[in-house]
């Protein structure tokens, strides 16, 4: 397998002299689903901007498929990595959706015919066919960001990677922005780092974790990160609901071989543990169940 | 929201709509630059029956096209209201010193004919084709690119800043602030006024970073597929052969 992203002790200062990124180390293979978590100013997106070169780094440190990112043309660069921002109206700047998702293919020199069928594919891929025309202050915050998708999709980038997706998107909106993430990584092998917040999608958007702070402070599955109580309190995070539950049940005597990090995986797991148990599984107060339960919610208790 | 939407009829369908939008341009600014150069009050006032002439035609209702002309009266006004007191000239009516010349009340009145016709052209010009349509034919009649991208990135985000201003306001509003004639709600405005300001250079730097994302290096490159037609040819030549018939007319008066 290919190393898809490579950075090795990438600094970063604002200009006022700030501290952005501190010695950052990250490793990322081609296909992987990575995310990115830390608390609010942890560099996440001057991160990003030094993955698809809008900002260079001073040394070669930030290589894409094994080329430095910085030194290459324009056009390779956004065909290497193509990058969507939390807010949708920053990337539609275009008057009509076509020409914003248009902008990047003409911008690596593509045909008209090449053009106008990578922007009806990405429409396609986001499930908003029919809105070639449609102004930007016509759409919903949801479409907006499904559109904004689009604009970057159409680049046909081999990574992608997206600041809070899921942010501020109603419940359909939100299922239907995963969905898409995890089919273009599934079925068509793009690399995907995201940044978010949304802990109860991590699971499905990540195979790995790492948090960061400026540094790097964790990196690993998710799982591990999250049984860490002590890192995911000191970094402003916060476990999966379903992750505290099945938690507070092992208190009650429930207890199953993985501590399930989505409702998917404990359904797994829940059939499992009861299958080993032949088909009953008794939860039960003792003298330190409710010591036990106190403890597990103060430890994720900010 | 209610957006000040230029374009709110631009899909209607009429002769004026089908006119391709290059030539249009062309021809809409050959006609308001003629138009503002008459000097003979009776031909501006038939060069605006003509403009409101053209309106009829493509369809656009009136109250639409006056309602976004006010604000461009409201500027020139003053000239027919000021230049009756002081321009010399036939005194058509004096009061204790003060008079009215009609010179003066002419040139007033030239000045808001002149005005209102080439406001209500450009209006048309403007509503009869979409925003991003009439871009691209800026951009594909060789207009400097900085100039297009201005215009284009200024009609995008005008509708944003609309949003901020009103989600600013609502939520001043609901934290009790009225507009008072006073020192105190002039401040509070000004607050508001320099913060999105503010907000509007962040997001000029977000909005170029997500452009630079995308390939971006200061050029503007977009599809046009425009094609004039007989008929282009034809209502352009009609357009201009009538100005042309408004200047020789008003060089025989003269």
């Amino acid at each position: 397998m290919k190393t898809a992203i490579s950075i090795t002790d990438l600094n970063y200062s604002y200009p006022d002299g700030t501290k952005a990124l501190d010695n950052v180390n990250i490793e990322i293979e081609q296909g992987e689903k990575i995310v990115i978590m830390g608390p609010n100013g942890a560099g996440k997106t001057t991160l990003f901007l030094h993955l698809n070169g809008v900002i260079r780094a001073e040394q070669d440190n930030v290589k894409i498929f094994g080329n430095n990112i910085g030194s290459m043309k324009t056009e390779d660069r956004i065909r290497e990595v193509g990058v969507v921002f939390a807010e949708p109206d920053d990337q539609l700047f275009m008057s009509t959706v076509y020409d914003d998702i248009a902008f990047g293919p003409l911008n690596m020199g593509l045909s008209e015919e090449e053009v106008d069928r990578r922007v009806k594919k990405a429409l396609a891929t986001v499930g908003l066919e029919g809105f070639e025309d449609k102004v930007p202050h016509h759409m919903s915050f949801g479409q907006k960001k499904k559109a904004a998708l689009a604009a970057v999709l159409s680049m046909e980038p081999r990574v992608l990677v997206l600041d809070e997706p899921t942010a501020n998107l109603d419940p359909k909106s939100r299922a239907d922005l995963i969905r898409v993430i995890n089919d273009l990584n599934k079925n068509h092998g793009i690399t995907t780092v995201i940044a978010m917040h949304d802990i109860n999608a991590l699971s499905e958007l990540a195979d790995r974790v790492y948090v960061l702070n400026r540094s790097i402070v964790a990196e690993g599955p998710t799982r591990d990160i999250f049984s860490d109580h002590v890192l995911v309190k000191e970094n402003n995070l916060d476990a999966p609901d379903i992750f505290k539950f099945f938690k507070i049940m092992k208190c009650f005597g429930g207890d199953c071989d993985q501590t399930p990090m989505s409702i998917d995986e404990s359904v797994k797991e829940l059939t499992q543990a009861i299958e080993a148990l032949e088909g009953k599984m008794s939860l039960h107060i003792h003298e330190s169940t409710h010591e036990m339960v106190n403890d597990v919610i103060s430890s994720y208790r900010h | 929201m209610k957006y000040p939407e230029i374009d709110k009829y631009a899909e209607l369908d009429s002769l004026i709509h089908r006119f391709d939008p290059r030539a249009k341009i062309i021809t809409f600014t050959i006609l308001i630059f003629s138009f503002v150069f008459i000097e003979d009050i009776r031909i501006a006032f038939v060069s605006l029956l003509f403009s409101s002439f053209i309106l009829l035609v493509s369809r656009i209702p009136f109250g639409f096209i006056f309602d976004r002309m006010k604000p461009g009266l409201i500027f020139v006004m003053p000239f027919l209201i000021v230049m009756p007191f002081a321009l010399d000239g036939n005194v058509l009516y004096s009061y204790n010193g003060i008079s009215i010349s009609y010179d003066g009340l002419y040139y007033g009145s030239l000045v808001v004919i002149r005005a209102a016709t080439s406001i209500m052209l450009t209006l048309i010009m403007l509503g009869t084709t979409k925003m991003d349509t009439t871009m691209k034919s800026l951009h594909s009649l060789k207009v400097p690119s900085p100039f297009v991208q201005t215009l284009m990135f200024s009609y995008r985000y005008i509708f944003v800043f609309i949003d901020e201003f009103f989600s600013m306001w609502t939520s001043m509003k609901a934290k009790g602030f009225k507009v008072k004639a006073n020192k105190h709600s002039l401040s509070i405005i000004g607050n508001l006024v320099g913060m999105i300001l503010v907000r509007s250079y962040e997001r000029a730097e977000r909005v170029y970073h997500s452009m630079a994302s995308k390939g971006y290096t200061g050029e503007s490159r977009t599809i046009v597929k425009f094609k004039m037609q007989t008929a282009d040819y034809g209502l352009a030549a009609i357009l201009i052969g009538t100005v042309l018939i408004f200047i020789i007319y008003g060089m025989s008066l003269s």
